[in-house]
Order: structure tokens, then sequence, then C-alpha cells
């Protein structure tokens, strides 16, 4: 019995199932899974394997053709942009619940983290692009300083790109590594063979003393807030860099937050369809249940009302200006050559997403929020190739830096440029890369995050409450 | 929240019901000096509209001054209610429990008075009937509807009746316990009529939490479309320089948020300095609201800082020129200085500090400094980009606020405080029976030698997804 000073009600407490056999039981259950790799992991993972050399190839076939043509690299800027939003903003999804203490994150958490590992992937791609980057000599805007002053380097905006993407990468890897010191211990401990020896040189000697455990928190929350800023510092650059700096005219300060939130609801459509396979074929059915469902429903609902509310605000501005610059950039973006593509990304990312959510048994469901993902992740797709391959054909043009100093495009493209093969094989390629890459990590670091499952232990209890049973969740915060 | 106290139905009733079933020595000075202050701006209004808008400080082209930099502001204040109630209800954040009233509430009162600030600032406020009854048929004059301020009144109007809805549905259980405690009859049938018969039956407590919940969710992009709008009011003109920027509608909603929550901020002081709440307003709701505060005004920075990038950006002389007269010229350049230091400067590093977060005292004047800050950041919106001289303006001056906008703008203040004093007086500021289920979902739960508040949890049946899939 707990008696509160001053209060008048003497309250009990509730004791939880937290002893040895509890938390062994849960680490065996999931060293279980995750030392079985079946017979379809391996074909899977051949298949993406295949894909990502054909990814290499486009990669190559790429870099052959050379710089001048800017033009051509819009495909494949464009799958670059998706990669960034996609598997870096995966781990968002752990980030943000565990910062707001939800417990629902805690099976899927750790996939979400893998996923920073794919980040490495969006580095090779990115080194080409330094290439492309116009430098500050040629009157270009800048957002660093007014045009190229004496003392400023022409490169600013390669070096600033190149170490926010770095930082990201490498906060993301720190991450991933730090959420899984505690359970690398675990494998350490019990696993077997090459795991067992992977992970004992990577758990640096956790031992689970309160010190560790208090680092161990800290150090996750700092971590997860630096990554979160990186994040929307990078779309920021992306954004701006790779977009909006080759379309003369399109001065949109709403769009570096645009593509951050893109990327939010792109990382939790990506972490749907994740958390759908490990469930149905990873073994996981027992942990990722309707609640993880659920709670990145209602996520994806409100982002994807926040998704129209971000474009329908730069729209409006625009369209009711009329300012001949402004009505420009609509012709190329969404009434134009791009007509069609627009209304296809609208209905997949907007209309789908926001009329079927809406609908509680869809978002409580194990089959509607994965589906919607692939309808978001598919929307999202075409949205970058919408963008930068419209952009980049501007970029492409002879007349663009005269018109980049009149802020105003001389000549809107009438048609979208057709993909060429190399521009296939790099968008099938390194989304095929980025799933393999995943996959792998999986073989090495549990998907499933055992000590957040552990933890769990301590807060949850079932009491009853009148006639009927409860589930009680307790917060450490 | 670790800090609670456990208290009976009984306790609670006597607690929260007792401001309103008898009168604080303070309430009637108070509410005389504030309707002493509401009065002499309502004077001034009509001395204004007897004389003409001559009286005020506006001319050509600083045809908008203090009347729409509050009417901003004012529309800023009213997103605490939604924020923190609508929100903060549907992510099941216990803490917002004994606060989600006075939000409400003071949603309610700063609408009516954001409402009522263009409506002095057109001089002549009838007319607002023509747009109602459009009398003149046969010249064809209409509302135009493609005009943003047809959009205005609309938006705010619906957020306006949406956001008393909101109130009312939340008061209803409150209302049928002073049905039941009020003394004299006539008080009683009031209170009896208005909780619509509430007798507390599980169906009606059922059609009640469901109501709570589907208000909360549908009142969201009603409170996301008001500020935007108001925001697109600027932001659609590309004849001012400054406004035409794609990023002012969620600017303006951050922004709105920022100064909104810190509005409750003071609330919450305010209702345990003068009504000894502290037993429901703990520490830690103070320290919970200063951790969301640290977001909201980071990510309102933010905002803040891509407008400006963008605003340079350009490269485009004008721009150029205004931003400098917005941050480096006189008058405007010193009030851009506090407006950076105290909206964001000066509280935010504060916040960061846990015994800052816990205090009251320095919680109420933090957030009084984001206000102070936040109501500027409006007036520099406004004003020095009309005060501007740009290549089609013919005629220039300069804008001072005459005495007689003052008067209005502080009537606002007076009139909001005066509004949440006079509710206080009738209907409780905490709403009893959220506290009450609080207190019935509470449970503690052991976790090693530690003793943690943990709570029900809504939503699915613990068995759901066990049994189904």
């Amino acid at each position: 019995m707990v008696t509160d000073p001053g209060s008048r009600v003497v309250e009990p407490y509730v004791e939880t199932d937290n002893s040895v056999e509890a938390r062994k039981a849960v680490s065996d259950g999931f060293i279980g899974i995750h030392n079985v790799t079946s017979n379809r992991f391996w074909q899977f993972a051949a298949l993406f394997g295949i894909m990502f050399v054909l990814g290499i190839v486009g990669f190559v076939m790429r870099l052959g053709a050379g710089f001048d043509d800017k033009g051509a690299w819009g495909y494949y800027i464009a799958v670059f942009a998706f990669l960034m939003t996609t598997s870096s903003a995966a781990p968002m999804v752990a980030i943000a619940p565990r910062i707001a203490n939800s417990h629902w994150r805690r099976p899927i958490s750790r996939a979400a983290e893998i996923w920073a590992l794919a980040g490495c992937l969006n580095l090779l791609l990115y080194i080409p692009l330094i290439w492309l980057l116009p430098s500050l000599e040629n009157g270009r805007r800048s957002l660093w300083f007014y045009g190229q002053q004496e003392g400023v380097p022409a490169y600013s905006p390669h070096i600033w790109a190149t170490l926010a993407i770095l930082g990201l990468i490498l906060l993301g890897l720190a991450l991933v590594w730090l959420s899984s010191l505690p359970d690398f211990a675990v494998l350490r401990d019990h696993g077997e063979g090459w795991r067992k020896k992977w992970a004992g040189r990577l758990a640096l000697g956790w031992r689970g003393t309160s010190a560790q455990w208090n680092w161990q928190y800290h150090r996750m929350g700092v971590v997860g807030a630096f990554y979160f800023m990186m994040l929307v510092f990078v779309h920021f650059f992306i954004s701006v860099e790779f977009l909006m700096v080759h379309v003369p005219g399109w001065i949109d300060s709403l769009y570096p937050i645009t593509h951050a939130h893109n990327a939010l609801q792109a990382g939790v459509a990506t972490m749907m369809l994740t958390m759908f396979f490990l469930r149905q074929f990873g073994g996981y059915k027992e942990y990722i249940g309707l609640d993880q469902f659920w709670g990145l429903g209602k996520l994806l609902l409100a982002l994807s009302l926040l998704w129209f509310w971000f474009w329908f605000s730069s729209f409006n501005v625009f369209w009711y200006g009329k300012k001949p610059s402004e009505q420009a950039v609509l012709e190329l973006l969404v009434k134009g050559p791009y007509l069609y593509l627009f209304i296809t990304i609208f209905i997949l990312v907007f209309i789908l997403p926001w009329f079927t959510m809406i609908w509680n048994p869809v978002r409580r469901s194990v089959w509607g929020p994965p589906i919607l993902a692939i309808s978001v992740l598919i929307g999202t797709l075409l949205d970058r190739v919408r963008l930068y391959v419209g952009a980049w054909d501007v970029a492409g043009k002879s007349s663009m830096m005269e018109d980049m100093m009149y802020m105003k495009m001389s000549e809107v493209p009438t048609k979208i440029p057709t993909p060429q093969i190399a521009d296939i094989f790099v968008i099938v390629g390194f989304i095929g890369g980025s799933i393999l890459v995943f996959m792998l990590a999986t073989r090495l670091i549990p998907a499933v995050n055992i000590w957040e499952q552990k933890e769990m232990l301590l807060y949850k209890a079932e009491v009853q409450f009148h006639r009927t049973k409860v589930m009680v969740m307790g917060k450490s915060r | 929240m670790q800090e609670h106290e456990q208290l009976s139905h009984k306790q609670i009733n006597e607690d929260l019901l007792k401001d309103v079933l008898t009168v604080p020595k303070w309430w009637l000075p108070a509410v005389a000096f504030l309707g002493l202050v509401v009065v002499t701006g309502l004077c001034a209004f009509f001395y204004m509209v007897y004389h003409g808008l001559g009286v005020t400080g506006l001319n050509r082209p600083v045809m908008w001054g203090f009347f729409i930099a509050n009417f901003v502001f004012w529309i800023g204040i009213s997103h605490a209610g939604i924020m923190i109630s609508a929100i903060l209800r549907l992510t099941q954040a216990e803490w917002r429990r004994p606060i989600t009233r006075a939000a409400e509430v003071m949603t309610v009162f700063s609408l009516i008075a954001a409402l009522h600030t263009p409506l002095m600032h057109v001089g002549r406020p009838w007319r607002v009937l023509y747009w109602i009854f459009p009398y003149d048929f046969s010249r064809g004059i209409w509302p135009n509807v493609r005009s943003p301020f047809v959009w205005d009144p609309s938006a705010v109007g619906t957020y306006l009746i949406a956001s008393s809805l909101f109130v009312f549905i939340c008061l209803i259980p409150d209302l049928a316990i002073l049905r039941d405690r009020a003394k004299k009859p006539i008080v009683k049938k009031i209170y009896a009529q208005l909780a619509l018969g509430f007798l507390g039956t599980p169906r009606q407590w059922k059609l009640q939490i469901i109501a709570g919940i589907l208000l909360s969710a549908l009142v969201l992009p009603v409170f996301v479309s008001v500020h935007s709008i108001v925001s697109w009011d600027f932001a659609v003109l590309i004849g001012v320089e400054g406004w035409h920027s794609t990023i002012f509608a969620p600017y303006f909603i951050i922004g709105a948020i920022h100064s909104g929550v810190s509005a409750v901020a003071m609330l919450m002081a305010l209702s345990v300095w003068l009504y000894g709440l502290d037993k429901y307003i703990k520490p830690d709701h103070f320290d919970a609201i200063a951790r969301l505060l640290i977001i909201v005004a980071t990510t309102w920075f933010f905002f803040f800082f891509l407008e400006w990038v963008y605003a340079l950006y350009t490269l485009d002389s004008p721009d150029i020129a205004l931003r400098e007269l917005q941050a480096l010229q006189w008058p405007y350049g010193p009030l851009f200085a506090i407006f950076v230091i105290t909206s964001f400067v000066i509280p935010v590093p504060l916040w960061l500090f846990k015994r800052v977060r816990r205090s009251a005292v320095l919680m109420f004047w933090t957030t009084i400094l984001v206000n102070i800050g936040m109501w500027l950041e409006r007036f520099l919106i406004v004003i020095p980009g009309l005060v501007r001289r740009t290549h089609m303006t013919f005629d220039w001056g300069t804008y001072h606020p005459s005495i007689i906008e003052i008067l209005i703008v502080v009537e606002t203040f007076a009139f909001v405080c005066l509004g949440m004093l006079l509710f206080a007086k009738v209907l409780p500021l905490i709403p009893l029976f959220d506290i009450k289920e609080g207190m019935v979902n509470r449970r503690l739960i052991k976790v090693g030698r530690r003793v943690v508040p943990a709570t029900i949890r809504e939503g699915l049946p613990h068995h759901y997804y066990e049994k189904k899939h």
C-alpha cells in the first residue's frame, strides 16, 4: 500500500512479472527466432541481390555518360531523393514515439533503426552528385550568401551538403549501434556461431550495470534528437540544392518543410510494410500486433492530411498570386507535362490514405495499413520523379543560367524526359539494394528490440476493473 | 505524472466547485476594474465610429495597423484550446486533464476578441450586414467570395462555433453536478436546462466520450484552416514585400501554438495563485507544458529562420530593403530585437532547466515574455511591409498608433480576462469529470524499489488481437 502525503485515499500498487524467468523467456524467444534463417529469406535476398547488381551496372553506365548533360541525371537524383525520403526517414518511427514514451513502438523500433544502415547506399548515390551541383561562380542564387562574395568558397553548397549527408549517415549508424548494445550482449552470452563472435565484439563489454543503463538512456535520447534535426537539415539541403536552385523563379520557403514532411510520411509507410513482412514471414507474429498497425495508421492518417495542407499552402499562394515566374513553376510541375502524373500522386499519397484510413476498422487491421503504405510509397516515388526529373530537365537547358539571373523560366519543357536503361537499372537496383542491406542487417542485429521488450515487463500488468480485466501501462516519467 | 494526489470524488467536487458556489474576495474588484477597461475601450470605439477612422493612426499606405496585428495575435491565442485539448486528448496525454477546460474557454473568448477587432477596423461595422443580406441586387453588389476577406469571417466563425460546441459538450457532466448542488431554484433551473438531462448512465457516458473524441478530430482541420486563411490574407498578395511567402500558413500556425500554449501556462499559474488549485495543477504539469513549449518554440524558430532565408535568397533589392527596415532601422529594429529576445532567446534556454520548468512563477513570467514577443511579431509582419515606399506608392507616411487604437487593443485584453473570470464564477475552470476519470484510471506499478504511476490503457481491449489474430 502507498499513501501520498495529504491524500485521503490509500492506493494499492500492482506487481508486474519481472522475474528472471520471465526475462529469460523473452530473450530465449527472440534468440530462437533470430537464429533461424529460412530458405525463403535467401531466395528473396538473392532476388534483391540481383536487382542491386543491376543497380551497380546502371550506376556505372550513368557515370560513363558523363556530367555534361544534366537533364539526363533527373531519374538518378529522383532515386537518391526517394531513398533519403524512405530509408533515412524510417528511424523516426523509433525516435519520435520513444521521446513521447509510447509503449506501442517497442516491437518495431529496432527495425526502424536498422533502416538507417541503408543510408550507406545513399552515400554511394550522392558522390557523383557533387559534380553536378553548380558552384557559386556562375551567378546562381544561393542560400548561403548574396551571390558569391570575396572570401566565400565557390563550393560552399557542396561542402555543406556533403557534411550534412555524412552527418546523417554517421548518426544513423550510431543510433542503430547504441540501440543494439544490450542485445549484442544477450547474443554474446546466449547466441551461437558467428553471431556470438561478432556480437561480442560489438557489445563493447556491456554488462547492464546501472551506470551503463543510465548512459544508454541519455545517449539514445541525444542521438535520436540529433538524428531528427539532421534529417530536417538534410531535407532542407536536398530540396534547395538539388531541386529549387535549378528552376528559375521557384522560391518556395515552405518546400524544405514539405520535403521533410514527405520523408516522415514515406518513413511511416516504409515501416508499415516492414512490420507487415516481419510479422507474416519473419516469425514475429506474437510480438507485432494490431497495436503497432493502429499506432502507425493514426500517424499515416495525420501525415496524409498534412501532405495536402503543405501542398495546398504552396499551391494557393502561387496560384492566387498570379506572379509570372510562379505561374511558370506551376506550369512545369503541376499543370503542364506532369499533370497526369501529379493527379496520380495526389490520389496515391493523399486521397487513398486519407479516405480509407479515416475508418477505424481499416486503421485497426493488419492488412489495411500495409496496402495503403504501398500506395503512399509508389506515390512518393512518382512525386520524386515529377519534381527532380522536371527540375533537372530545366537545369539541362542552355538558357538556365541566364534565366536564373531574372528568376523566371524563359521556356517551360513540354514533355517528360524518357528514362534510359541506366535510369531503370538505378531505380530498380538501388531500391532492391536498400532492402537487401536491411535484410542482411537483420541477420546480425535482432529485428525486434529485445531489451525494450524486456523493459515492457516492468511496466505492463493486467488488473481487474469492475467486471472485466484491463491492461495497465506504467510511465517511467 | 509522477506527482499525484489521489482524491475522493467528494473532495474533487468540493475543491473545484468552491469558487463557483461562493464568491472569492478579490473577484468583484477585479471584475469591476476589467469592466471599466472594457467600457473605456468601447467608448473609444464609439468615438471612432462618430469621428471616422481619421482618429486612428492609419493612413495611406498603412491601412492596416494595431487592429489587424491584434486580430492575428488573438487568433493565435485561440489555437491553445484545440492544441491542448483536442491533440492531447487524442494522444491520451494524462497531464492534459486539469488544463483542458481553461484552454478551451480561452479559445472562445480570444476568438470573440479577435473577431471584433477587424469589425472595428472597418470603421462602419454595421456594413457587415450587407454581406449577410446583400441589398443592392440591381447593381450586382455581392460579397466577393474570391476575396480573402470573405474567407476570414467564414473560417473564424466556423472555428468559434466548433470551439463553443466543444466547450459545451465537455461541460455537460459538470453542469449536471452543478444542477444537483445549486441551492437557488432559478440557478438550479438554468443548470438543469444546460445539463440536457445528463444523469451519468453508461449510455450517456459512452455518447459523451464519443462526442468528445469526434469533436476533437473534426475540429482539428478547422483549427488548421483558420490561421492558414488568416495568413493567406497576407500571403496571396504580391504587392507588399515580405508578405508573399508560401511558408506563411504553417508559420502562422506554429507561431499561434507557441503563443497559445504559453498563454495556457500563464493561466495555469494564475489558477494556482487565484483559485488555490495546487492540488490539481502540480509542478509536473508545468514541466510537461514547458517541454511541449521547447519543441513548439524551436520549430517556430526554424520556420522563422526559413522565412528570412528565403526573403534574402531572392536577392531582390526591395525584399532586402524591407528586411533591413524590419530588423535594423528605427523604430522597428529595437522592436525586432525585443521580439526575438522575448519570444525565443530568453525563454527557451531557461526552459531547458528543470527548476525553471517546474516553477509556476518562472513559467508565468517566461510565457508572458513569449506573448509580448509574439504580439510584436504580428506587428512587425503587418506594419513595415506597408510603411516601405514601393514603386507604385504615390502617397506615403509612417504609422503611429493613436490613443484610440491603444484603448481598443487594451480593451480586447481586458475582455478576455473578464470573460475568463465570469466563466470561472459560473462554471468550473477545471473539468471535474476529466479529473475523476484520471483518478479512476490511475494505478501504481512497482518497478524494482520504485512505485511508478500507471494508467488503464484505453482503446483496444487487451485480448483483442490475441483472440482475433
